[in-house]
């Protein structure tokens, strides 16, 4: 991602500011740009966010259906342009009316029937699968602006385990997703597991997921939902069955205390700053709902869903520069508090795994 | 036709020297012994009448202007900013203020011809060289305790009903001026301050002074002081123990739902938790947070309404309250301020 982010970035910046010197270059450096933005594309095809990478069964029976469109179009472009240059050029001469009138019909209605029934029936006949039942778990992922509220439902549980910004799901298994929003339309979607499902405010959608290949993959909000849309993405982890298990036993536990000096530190800033009042950390008196739980922020594989990695830089950075590293996002930035406290905030978050 | 525009180029030309002679040698009187010129002042009246009547808010916009507390905080605040100007009822002015030109008019004459609506405009906005300051704040809501009073002004209210209005408690200055309006657990547009610490209060005070938190009637009291007198005053309030009890009037459904929101007990998303920073029970809160426990319920709302909209700016962390009310809706508002003022006025800590 960082690598894509790099290669997009050099073509504007070059572009924005041409000076005397750098007026000569300026077609190769377009072509450089947009060749750079051919191989990122390219590598899009094999990365953890693509449809083309299918990790999942669902992906795969989508991958699938790909695959036999594509192959179909273009069996389809070649006969029809290859009739084109028959007529053409080859035998430019004049069709017997009989001819002319079976082509109409075999081609213009005949076969376009048969191939869309065909392809109907196909499409029609995996659609159920996509939203299979699931084994046993169940996640509920609500919609905001712009992050994930989880909740995990083991199966039987009277009460959700909490987490945000992160989708883990064991191998081998189907899971439900039950889908909504709070305020505007989002859609879900993890390419490399599935298809892509809309989420409402007021009203429940559902899909479910059946991954395969164990991994670290990528979801992103697919439907515009405002000004930090494009930086509103999650971590997607499969897991094998037993490792998931005792991720969500840990997810399920209270925050452990501090164990540093510098993390207890951190923990007095977080209750004299008022986080509390919009993020929960389960085990203290936090439990402030507007933004995400925090309880084991600090085992998430990244920071404002999908913006930042999780270096105790990103953290503080974070911490100092909400608005600046996602705008308008509903998070003040805590660009007052002094620099040490910072990284004691800082250390202290990251330490809760 | 071309002799004509020839003539009337020629003309302007020498207009327009003869206006820049009257500004560049000073050849225009401005002696306000000498006065206006005849004409001029009906000229400049009329058109800051018209001009008011065209802008003036409409009357639906006017709260309750017989609310007591109302009237005397503007009387309180008219009586330091105004009274110098425009004298109080059973006054008269100053001979040098009546020298003035144009000359305010008495308080009792002001008020006479105008509905409280344009009052509120012109208090607000003030009128530009006649010597009528506009309102020294982005905000114009708080003009309304001052619309207030002069709308008792027109009812006829005499000299010793103003006195008793602005009369001062026993106290040491500046001090005594503070308790005029905050003292005696406040009013319901006027918070107490014993329940806040120095450190919140001197934040609160200096921001008043550098524009930061806007209230035109703070500004006007802060101007008056030194810092370390706006220090000292922190302190002797926040050496105060709040004592009495909670508003008795608030309707306990409501305040239940206020509870339950600040401890975001409903899990309702768009409220954060208040008990976080404000209490009651927030012992490990920056002390820079202020102490809403036993503040009365109006000043709460209006308070609350003013973060929403962003008007009410302050120290530093201003930003995060900003942030915090911004999705708060009316029934929220009403059923926090109800549960704060339902409690027994008390230090954060």
């Amino acid at each position: 991602m960082e690598r894509r982010a790099a290669h997009a970035r050099t073509p504007v910046g070059r572009s924005m500011e041409p000076t005397e010197r750098d007026r000569d270059r300026v077609l190769p450096g377009a072509r450089a740009g947009s060749v750079l933005l051919g191989l990122s594309m390219l590598a899009a095809c094999e990365g953890r966010q693509s449809v083309l990478a299918p990790a999942g069964a669902d992906a795969r029976v989508l991958g699938d259906l790909f695959m036999v469109m594509l192959v179909g179009a273009v069996v389809l472009w070649l006969s029809v342009n290859g009739l084109f240059f028959y007529v053409t050029r080859i035998n430019p001469a004049a069709l017997s009316k009989r001819f002319a009138n079976g082509l109409i019909v075999g081609g213009g209605l005949l076969l376009p029937s048969v191939v869309l029934a065909g392809l109907l029936g196909y499409g029609l006949s995996i659609m159920p699968d996509q939203r299979a039942p699931g084994d046993g778990l169940t996640l509920r992922v609500r919609g905001e602006q712009w992050w994930w509220r989880v909740e995990y439902w083991p199966e039987g549980a009277d009460a959700p385990i909490v987490s945000a910004n992160e989708i883990r799901l064991p191998v081998g298994q189907r899971a439900d997703i039950l889908l909504d929003s709070a305020r505007v339309i989002h859609s879900f979607w993890i390419p490399a597991l599935g298809g892509k499902m809309d989420m409402f405010p007021g009203r429940e959608t559902r899909l479910s997921l059946h991954p395969e290949k164990p991994g670290r993959y990528r979801g992103q909000c697919a439907e515009f939902c405002g000004t930090s849309h494009a930086l509103m993405a999650f971590e997607a982890v499969a897991m094998p069955p037993e490792a998931f298990d005792a991720w969500l036993r840990q997810q399920e536990a209270p925050a452990a205390a501090p164990a540093t000096a510098q993390g207890q530190r951190g923990a007095r800033i977080f209750a004299r700053e008022g986080c509390g009042a919009c993020h929960t950390v389960r085990g203290t008196k936090a439990r402030g709902l507007v933004g995400p739980d925090l309880t084991h922020v600090g085992s998430r594989l990244s920071l404002g869903a999908g913006t930042l990695g999780t270096t105790l830089a990103d953290y503080e950075t974070w911490i100092a520069h909400t608005g600046t590293v996602k705008p308008e996002v509903e998070m003040p930035a805590y660009d007052h508090l002094d620099p040490a406290d910072r990284a004691d905030l800082a250390h202290y978050l990251k330490a809760l795994e | 036709m071309k002799r004509v525009l020839q003539t009337l180029a020629v003309l302007a030309i020498l207009g327009a020297l003869a206006g820049g002679a009257v500004v560049a040698f000073g050849l225009y009187n401005v002696s306000a012994r000498a006065g206006h010129l005849p004409g001029v002042s009906w000229v400049l009246h009329a058109t800051y009448r018209n001009a008011v009547r065209l802008r003036a808010p409409s009357k639906a916009q006017v709260p309750d202007l017989d609310d007591s507390a109302l009237i005397e905080l503007g009387a309180r605040h008219y009586d330091t900013a105004c009274r110098p100007c425009h004298a109080a009822p059973g006054q008269e002015q100053t001979a040098t203020i009546a020298a003035m030109v144009p000359a305010p008019p008495h308080i009792e004459t002001a008020v006479k011809d105008w509905q409280p609506h344009h009052l509120h405009w012109i208090v607000a906005n003030g009128v530009k060289m006649s010597g009528m300051p506009a309102w020294p704040a982005p905000r114009d809501d708080d003009v309304w305790p001052v619309v207030a009073f002069l709308a008792a002004v027109r009812q006829g209210m005499d000299g010793a009903r103003y006195a008793a209005l602005t009369r001062w408690p026993e106290a040491e200055r500046p001090r005594a001026y503070c308790l005029g309006c905050h003292g005696q657990g406040g009013s319901d547009h006027v918070p107490r301050l014993d329940i806040q610490n120095a450190a919140y209060l001197k934040t609160a005070l200096r921001s008043y002074l550098d524009g930061t938190r806007a209230s035109g009637i703070m500004a006007q009291a802060v101007s008056e002081l030194s810092d370390e007198a706006l220090d000292d005053l922190a302190g002797w309030f926040a050496a105060r123990t709040p004592a009495g009890a909670g508003a008795g009037d608030v309707p306990p459904d409501l305040a239940a739902r206020g509870r339950a929101l600040a401890n975001a007990a409903p899990g309702d998303p768009d409220v954060p938790a208040c008990r976080a920073c404000h209490g009651p029970g927030a012992t490990e809160a920056s002390e820079l947070f202020p102490s809403l426990s036993g503040l009365p319920a109006p000043y709460l709302r209006a308070q609350m309404e003013l973060w929403r909209s962003g008007a009410h700016g302050g120290g530093p962390r201003a930003a995060l309250m900003r942030k915090a009310a911004q999705d708060l809706d009316d029934d929220a508002i009403a059923a926090l301020a109800a549960f704060y003022a339902s409690l027994s006025p008390a230090k954060r800590d």
